[in-house]
């Protein structure tokens, strides 16, 4: 697929992802420059739907690391499949090989267990690579991807070095839990992605909840940015005002009140206290209206 | 072409100029962004700034810098072809002053123009020197109703784009006062910091805690293995690991409350009272001229016994209290962390006593919230004893005071 900033644009109205031209340019660059995207930005924020969405735009798998405290290279990149191998070695005794002959397939690719890395280095097809939550991983596992985000390979001592046949469309998204490397941002391009303006949730909302009348979703996408300018606890992510939206479809609301606010207020906020002072406020959240 | 080249590597000196960290690497991107994306302003603004701006917080700068450089360059291109040709000679003018109000003239002796890179020829020169003189009037003068038309044509674009989000202005306020020097805090810049404790001590927490947990594998664990095996008929399917012993940490932190670094100590002692539970032993020591315990006890610095605030600062006789009670406070795990000037008035340094005590412990920090061009200067008597010392950690605002305290653990 040639690659324009027009077809990534249409790319993005056709996987249904309402976007402001930051995203746009962003997406269009990384994909255009082959260049890892870092994106940041407030829990629920869309950071990786972005990845699901280039992926549908593409027509390519979507390899997904989701990394936690203590992930390393095994997980991460690849794994000897000791298990296979012991399997293998006894088999071959039995036969009367000789450790010569036994040791040459032990360690060739049939006892390579691939973990998302290495498969998203090693497919043959482009593939969408996203790294999700990257912050949550350990510094030297942040280290370990820099070789991987620069060249697009990796060494394994046994087998080489191995590179990419097709470069992988690497997507890394962080929450700030903390402050990432500044070998890493250099290394990628970088975006920002913030909650949604009120038009824009608006057009997502429609987009998203057939049906939905079209006054209620201007309402609701009114009333979320509200509770979001509050600065409540966990603010609502779009996942969440999508559901809520859903809910006042799905029980038949036409308009908001106070009451029908109040009974469905726990889809939005998931916190007692955040609760407690949306409700408090409830009254003149509604009337600004 | 190759003048917009040269604008752009202007473009980031002057973010870089203006705090930003950019790379070569960055610079090489973004030249290629812009090739790739092309003129069009919004996008070439994004392109940029998905090159170039790693750090949310750093967008302001970005966005105020690239409206000086690029902005009227564009509405110069944008007259340009609504007039089919006719020779404006407001708008590159209005590019020129833009550039050279920014850069406060330095640029006017320069032959290349500042602001209309992409659009100005070599034949185009004389027409815009005239456009220049035009402009210096114009600027005395108040600007021509025509360019207000344009600027007034051009802003609401502006805001709906360049606008930030609440998250984005909330974390870039808090960036700004990460990077503000303790020094120059009022006290509602100091108050509105306390609000970012609890984010700063979660990570200080998740980074004691990880190193708590850290590596699950490593050693075998030879005795789990062969009894996990026995179930197989004694092939070594499952290994199992063994848990690596975490370090202890006995932390011993004496910081300076004295006026001058008030706000850099009792921040310090917040975040460490804040991640007690994560530490194997803590003891929190507030000094000017004497040794008092000190608690946070609902947001309040308390010390014990009081101190007095108006007291001068005495580093040494506090090192000789200290080394009184050694055998109650000091041993081989303990780290000392030590906050302050190291501005002694002329009182004996004894940063012999810092050598004794240094020998006893595994290590002792110094973090100092001075500039380090000040270090030693009058009454400093910090190189004395950082002569004795493990590191000496400059912890002037709170993003290095973050990575001073994140090296303890």
């Amino acid at each position: 697929m040639n690659i324009t900033q027009e077809s990534v644009n249409e790319g993005l109205r056709r996987a249904k992802y309402v976007t402001n031209e930051r995203v746009e340019t962003a997406i269009f660059l990384a994909l255009a420059l082959e260049k890892p995207l870092l994106v940041e930005g407030p829990a629920g924020a869309g950071k990786t739907e972005i990845a699901k969405v280039l992926s549908e735009m593409l027509g390519a798998e979507l390899i997904r690391l989701q990394c936690y405290e203590g992930l390393d290279e095994s997980r991460a990149l690849y794994e000897w499949n000791y298990q296979k191998q012991l399997l293998r070695l006894h088999a071959d005794e039995h036969q009367g090989m000789r450790w010569e002959d036994i040791s040459e397939h032990l360690f060739s690719r049939d006892y390579l267990l691939e973990r998302p890395l290495l498969h998203a280095i090693s497919s043959p097809h482009k593939t969408v690579l996203l790294i999700d939550e990257i912050d949550k991983a350990d510094e030297e596992f942040e280290a370990f991807l820099l070789e991987l985000l620069s060249d697009f390979q990796a060494s394994i001592p046994e087998l080489g070095t191995i590179r990419a046949i097709t470069r992988p469309v690497v997507v890394l998204t962080s929450n700030r839990v903390r402050e990432l490397s500044e070998a890493l941002r250099r290394r990628c391009l970088h975006l920002f992605i913030d909650f949604p303006g009120i038009e824009q949730e608006r057009k997502i909302i429609e987009l998203k909840v057939p049906g939905i009348d079209a006054r209620l979703a201007a309402e609701a996408a009114k009333f979320v940015a509200a509770i979001r300018k509050m600065g409540v606890h966990k603010s609502p992510s779009i996942a969440e005002s999508l559901d809520w939206a859903r809910a006042l479809t799905r029980l038949g609301i036409k308009e908001l009140s106070g009451d029908t606010i109040k009974s469905t207020l726990g889809l939005l906020l998931k916190h007692e206290d955040d609760r407690g002072k949306v409700e408090q406020k409830l009254a003149s959240l509604v009337a600004r209206r | 072409m190759s003048t917009l080249r040269e604008e752009i590597l202007r473009f980031i000196t002057a973010l870089r100029d203006a705090g930003v960290r950019v790379s070569v690497a960055e610079t090489l991107d973004a030249i290629n962004a812009v090739a790739t994306t092309g003129l069009d302003r919004v996008r070439m603004r994004e392109a940029m700034a998905a090159a170039l701006v790693k750090d949310e917080a750093d967008r302001p700068i970005f966005d105020s810098l690239f409206r000086s450089f690029f902005s009227r360059a564009d509405v110069r291109r944008e007259t340009e072809a609504n007039r089919a040709g006719t020779e404006s000679s407001a708008a590159p003018g209005a590019a020129r002053s833009k550039g050279e109000s920014f850069k406060a003239g330095k640029s006017r002796e320069e032959p290349t123009p500042g602001g209309a890179p992409k659009i100005v020829k070599k034949s185009e020169k004389s027409a815009e020197a005239k456009a220049r003189a035009e402009s210096e009037k114009n600027r005395e003068s108040g600007e021509t109703s025509g360019e207000e038309k344009q600027r007034k044509s051009e802003r609401p674009e502006h805001k709906q784009t360049t606008e930030p989000g609440i998250e984005a202005a909330r974390g870039a306020r808090l960036r700004v006062l990460e990077r503000m020097p303790f020094e120059n805090y009022s006290d509602l810049e100091y108050e509105e910091m306390r609000d970012l404790i609890p984010r700063l001590v979660r990570r200080f927490r998740v980074r004691l805690g990880r190193r708590l947990r850290r590596a699950r594998l490593g050693r075998i664990d030879f005795r789990r293995t062969i009894r996990a095996s026995i179930q197989r008929g004694g092939a070594l399917v499952d290994l199992h690991y063994r848990a690596p012993r975490p370090r202890r940490i006995d932390l011993l932190v004496l910081a300076d409350v004295s006026g001058s670094v008030r706000h850099c100590a009792t921040l310090m002692l917040e975040l460490v009272a804040g991640a007690r539970a994560y530490l194997s032993r803590v003891r929190c020591f507030a000094y000017i001229d004497r040794l008092a315990e000190a608690d946070f006890v609902e947001g309040h610095l308390v010390t014990m016994p009081a101190l007095d605030m108006y007291a001068r600062s005495d580093f040494g006789r506090v090192l000789a209290e200290l080394w009184d009670r050694r055998e109650e406070l000091l041993n081989r795990a303990t780290v000392v962390v030590i906050l302050g000037d190291g501005r002694n008035n002329r009182r004996p340094a004894r940063a012999d006593l810092l050598r004794e005590i240094a020998r006893r412990c595994r290590a002792v920090l110094w973090l100092i919230p001075e500039e380090s061009v000040r270090w030693g200067t009058g009454d400093s008597a910090i190189f004395q004893y950082q002569r004795e010392i493990s590191a000496l950690l400059p912890s002037r605002n709170l993003e290095e005071l973050q990575r001073a305290m994140l090296k303890i653990a």
